[in-house]
């Protein structure tokens, strides 16, 4: 597990440790808080947040499934190894599958033939050990599919049992020409489940990514997020060509040569801060690759200040200005047009229309700005965690929008249900697989789709995207019936009580937190 | 190019061999099963101890995996966890899961709540039931003692019924002509919804009263009604045949271990003659039922007859299924469609005692010269490779299968087991006389023509 160093420059990522800090250690991570941003900014500059254990407690995803496995599956020649008993992979069934519906004239690869294995931990496992069964699912995996890199995941179980998954792979590794990476995902490391993208990228950092032997003037590396679609990718590719630049998309669908070559880019460009930090921070570190993290291309001004900053740090400001005007005038007519929509939403509503998006962090500083740009406000914004990597971005972004009050929650639903009844916004904005939410007198719709989906109204990212997003946005404050007719005639999981208490806090225990 | 291999093991075997280390396994693990069939007993609430992580694995993994269904108004993040980590390793979780418990009693609506412990506290030794104890004066609460690693979801929902037998269950005064259905794996069995509806009408049909202890309204009542019951039906060849015998033990319940759910109108006809002499109902309306629905089914069949000699007559059949479903279709594609089964690839891991049993329902009664080659096997990879070596007309199997059975084999292909992630299914299924006909609705879909 993690090795507890106490480091002069904490932000300072030491590939000889085998597995990144947890983020509680590394950036002050916390699962819970409710108040101002303002307050929350503050209480983080003084280092008073504090992780809080909570009584009553839903689930929540960890570092393992939130998602690492649907994500390191999608790799194209590499095989991925999930060293734990068999339900952690379950959601990678979905492998073979959901992918394909994305169609090869849509520029899609056709090699999109992944592969990946459990080790299927047993009974017999826990008491004797399981490296012998690590073993042969590497050497299986090499003899079944000749891959370039075999990613081997841990989980809470191979974690306990103390399987020493670096000696295995130490021995394996000079006979086998594939690059074996660990990755250190036991669920039980970390509250913080971004502490699982850390993990992956450290092992990337320390097993995958080669010394540059060139530097590739043109190439963008661009860590995307779950939530980023087929078109999303169509779009930052888009725009980045008009720029003469090459996005270098990892790790959805990437080849293992493009993570070898990371180092050789020109620029680390965020799609999702707190999801590419780690990496970002470690390609300059190790091989002086550049990069930023505010804003994401999320919006009209944020992806013009994204091409901005990339044209700053790579000299290509006229360029830049250029395109930012060509596209400019193709679609701010567009979002005027939905901004005019959405006026007309907001007369026949009192004049203000409020939207309560559940966000990781990196959403929150880049799509509330987005929401102002479509002329809705947003009392509250709920976030999924926080720590303190973001911290500057978060205080410009209360410069540009005011301040609103914040919910830090890992998207406790119980907690988001009593948000939601409290404030009682217009539309709330939720991810997938958030249980009964959207069961409401007003508008709910989803904040983004998913990787495997195709679809240019389910776009987000860049200019179209934000014409896409903005369309679908006023396009669900049109009928609400399903949401209605749910809700009066199904039930409600919680009793009365949990609605009539002032504080969705009510189960934390912050008095007996833990840092870790 | 660089070349991956195993330098000096080229082309030579393994010394020693892991079947169990597999590509895409076709099920959970028993944490799964057991909280999906807690989520199936209506106004439960599961409590999983465990990693924050194993609910939302399920989740896709099991319930969005099972025909992309919710988890219903207890699952996804619905469900309370107590989110075990390092130091609950250290110090135990036991704490963490009275509170846990305590809250939930509070928050939650619900009249039974269902501890399922999974591999932190197995590992580290929590004593569950004691935790569970100290509540049982305020509320139902049983524990389901499992993890990740005692075996898959299947096993899963074995150690949920025996949770309940042992903490729930008082004998009570058995009521003739009831029936419970054991055997349909919630999630696993990815039709289970719809397949207790539909026997529940059959054998309410024919005189029978049914307690289908998953997913009707029944909630608590229905599991605590099982003892009531003159007969168990037993609907899987291996899941559900534990609870079954130890109700038999227990309450002293015959139990008839059909080993499958009957699709289409021979089967079912013969399953309910059988279900008939067994709880000695009256076998004029019996006949009479049966006589009924199959006048309609086979009426209705002439409607499907050009589309079905034109796109997939007397064609060659791979079934990829866990065992029950297997011998269904297997069954009534060999007896009523005139298909040629060749193989027959069982993927829940039977336990060693039942995979004779499991050959012999594939091989034994089957019309025509065809009888299915059988293998169990769970491993996608080799699964792929068993399809490429046979030529197959049509494929039902996982949409794990999907693109390979198109583009490998030319075959129709139709999910009908976990996973299924290309295709919706609420309470669709094809038990019963009218199974045959939703079949061809739901496959005729890969062919459409010629004209």
């Amino acid at each position: 597990m993690t090795r507890d160093t106490e480091r002069e420059d904490p932000s300072r990522i030491n590939l000889d440790d085998i597995t990144c800090p947890t983020r509680e250690q590394r950036a002050n991570g916390i699962n819970a808080f409710k108040g101002k941003a303002s307050e929350l900014v503050e209480q983080a500059r003084s280092g008073e947040l504090r992780n809080c254990e909570r009584d009553f407690q839903q689930n929540s995803g960890c570092i393992l499934n939130f998602y690492l496995t649907v994500r390191v599956a999608t790799i194209r020649d590499a095989v991925m190894i999930v060293h734990a008993p068999v339900g952690c992979s379950a959601p990678a069934a979905l492998y073979r599958e959901v992918f394909r519906r994305l169609w090869t004239s849509m520029n899609r690869a056709a090699d999109f033939d992944f592969h990946w294995l459990t080790t299927n931990i047993g009974e017999r496992d826990v008491i004797y050990g399981a490296a012998d069964k690590l073993r042969y699912a590497i050497e299986e995996a090499v003899r079944r599919h000749s891959p370039q890199a075999v990613f081997i995941l841990t989980s809470c179980t191979s974690g306990i049992i103390g399987e020493d998954v670096e000696g295995v792979v130490a021995e394996l590794q000079p006979g086998i020409e594939a690059t074996l990476v660990p990755i250190h995902c036991e669920g039980i490391r970390s509250r913080i489940i971004q502490t699982g993208y850390d993990a992956f990228w450290h092992g990337i950092l320390k097993y995958l990514v080669k010394p540059p032997r060139r530097r590739q003037k043109d190439l963008v590396n661009v860590a995307s997020m779950l939530s980023y679609t087929w078109q999303d990718r169509a779009e930052i590719t888009r725009i980045l060509g008009k720029i003469g630049l090459r996005p270098n998309f990892v790790p959805e669908f990437a080849r293992v040569s493009d993570f070898e070559s990371l180092s050789e880019a020109a620029l680390t460009a965020p799609v999702c801060p707190t999801y590419t930090d780690y990496l970002s921070r470690g390609l300059e570190q190790e091989y002086g690759v550049p990069y930023f993290l505010f804003p994401s291309p999320i919006g009209i001004a944020n992806t013009d200040e994204w091409l901005r900053t990339i044209g700053r740090m790579l000299g290509l400001e006229a360029r830049v200005e250029e395109v930012i005007r060509e596209e400019r005038a193709h679609w701010v007519p567009k979002m005027d047009a939905i901004r005019a929509g959405f006026e007309k939403v907001k007369a026949g509503n009192g004049g203000d229309f409020r939207i309560m998006g559940s966000l990781g962090q990196g959403r929150l500083v880049t799509q509330t700005p987005f929401f102002q740009e479509l002329g809705v406000s947003t009392p509250v914004a709920l976030c999924q965690d926080f720590d303190n990597l973001l911290l500057d971005d978060i205080e410009n972004l209360l410069k540009r929008v005011g301040d609103f009050d914040i919910v830090v929650n890992t998207f406790q639903a119980a907690e988001v249900a009593h948000t939601a009844r409290y404030y009682n916004p217009d539309m709330i904005l939720s991810c997938p697989f958030q249980g009964s939410a959207y069961k409401r007198e007003k508008g709910m719709t989803r904040i983004h789709a998913l990787r495997g989906d195709g679809r240019k109204w389910s776009a987000q990212a860049g200019y179209a995207g934000a014409v896409a997003c903005g369309s679908f946005l006023l396009q669900a404050t049109r009928n609400y019936s399903f949401q209605n007719t749910m809700m009066e005639k199904t039930g409600d999981p919680y009793k009365p009580w949990w609605y009539e208490q002032p504080d969705p806090t009510y189960f934390h225990r912050k008095a007996e937190a833990s840092g870790s | 190019m660089k070349l991956t291999l195993v330098k000096g093991q080229e082309g030579r075997p393994p010394a020693k061999t892991y079947p169990e280390v597999a590509e895409s396994p076709r099920f959970t693990c028993a944490l799964g099963g057991a909280y999906a069939a807690a989520l199936a007993v209506y106004g439960a609430v599961p409590i999983l101890h465990s990693g924050s992580g194993c609910g939302m694995a399920n989740a896709q993994g099991l319930t969005y995996a099972s025909g992309l269904n919710s988890g219903g108004p207890q699952g996804t993040t619905v469900t309370p966890c107590s989110g075990l980590i390092e130091e609950h390793v250290v110090f135990g979780g036991e704490d963490k899961l009275r509170r846990l418990i305590d809250s939930t009693l509070r928050l939650m609506k619900g009249d039974l709540f269902v501890v399922i412990s999974g591999c932190v506290p197995a590992l580290i030794g929590d004593d569950v039931d004691s935790v569970v104890a100290e509540f049982r004066d305020r509320a139902p609460v049983i524990h389901v003692k499992t993890s990740g690693f005692v075996g898959n979801g299947f096993l899963g929902y074995n150690l949920f019924l025996d949770a309940v037998i042992d903490g729930l269950l008082q004998p009570r005064p058995v009521e003739r002509r009831l029936v419970n259905l054991l055997g349909i794996v919630p999630n696993q069995n990815i039709f289970w919804k719809g397949e207790l509806r539909t026997l529940k009408a059959l054998l309410e049909g024919i005189g029978a009263k049914v307690n289908t202890v998953f997913s009707d309204f029944g909630s608590l009542g229905s599991l605590e009604r099982i003892p009531a019951a003159s007969l168990n039906l037993v609907f899987h060849p291996w899941a559900g045949l534990e609870a079954a015998r130890k109700l038999e033990e227990r309450f002293g319940t015959p139990f008839e271990a059909l080993d499958f759910v009957p699709v289409g109108p021979r089967d079912t006809s013969e399953f309910l003659r059988l279900v008939a002499r067994r709880l000695k109902l009256k076998s004029g309306k019996v006949e009479g039922f049966i006589a009924e629905e199959e006048r309609y089914v086979y009426r209705f069949m002439e409607y499907l007859s050009e589309m079905f000699m034109i796109a997939m007559p007397h064609s060659f059949l791979g079934v990829v299924a866990d065992s029950r479903t297997a011998i269904s279709l297997i069954r009534y594609a060999a007896n009523e469609l005139g298909w040629n089964p060749e193989l027959a690839v069982v993927t829940d891991d039977p336990p060693e005692w039942a995979r004779e049993g499991i050959a012999r329902r594939l091989a034994e009664g089957l019309q025509g010269p065809s009888v299915p080659r059988v293998l169990f096997q769970y491993d996608s990879h080799l699964i792929r490779q068993e399809l490429r070596a046979q030529p197959l007309q049509v494929i039902f199997a996982s949409s794990l299968e999907k693109y390979i059975a198109k583009t490998e084999n030319e075959a129709h292909h139709l999910s009908v087991s976990y996973p299924t992630y290309d295709r919706l299914i609420v309470d669709r299924s094809y038990a019963g006389y009218r199974g045959g006909i939703a079949i061809m609705e739901d496959i005729s879909h890969n062919f459409a023509g010629p004209s």
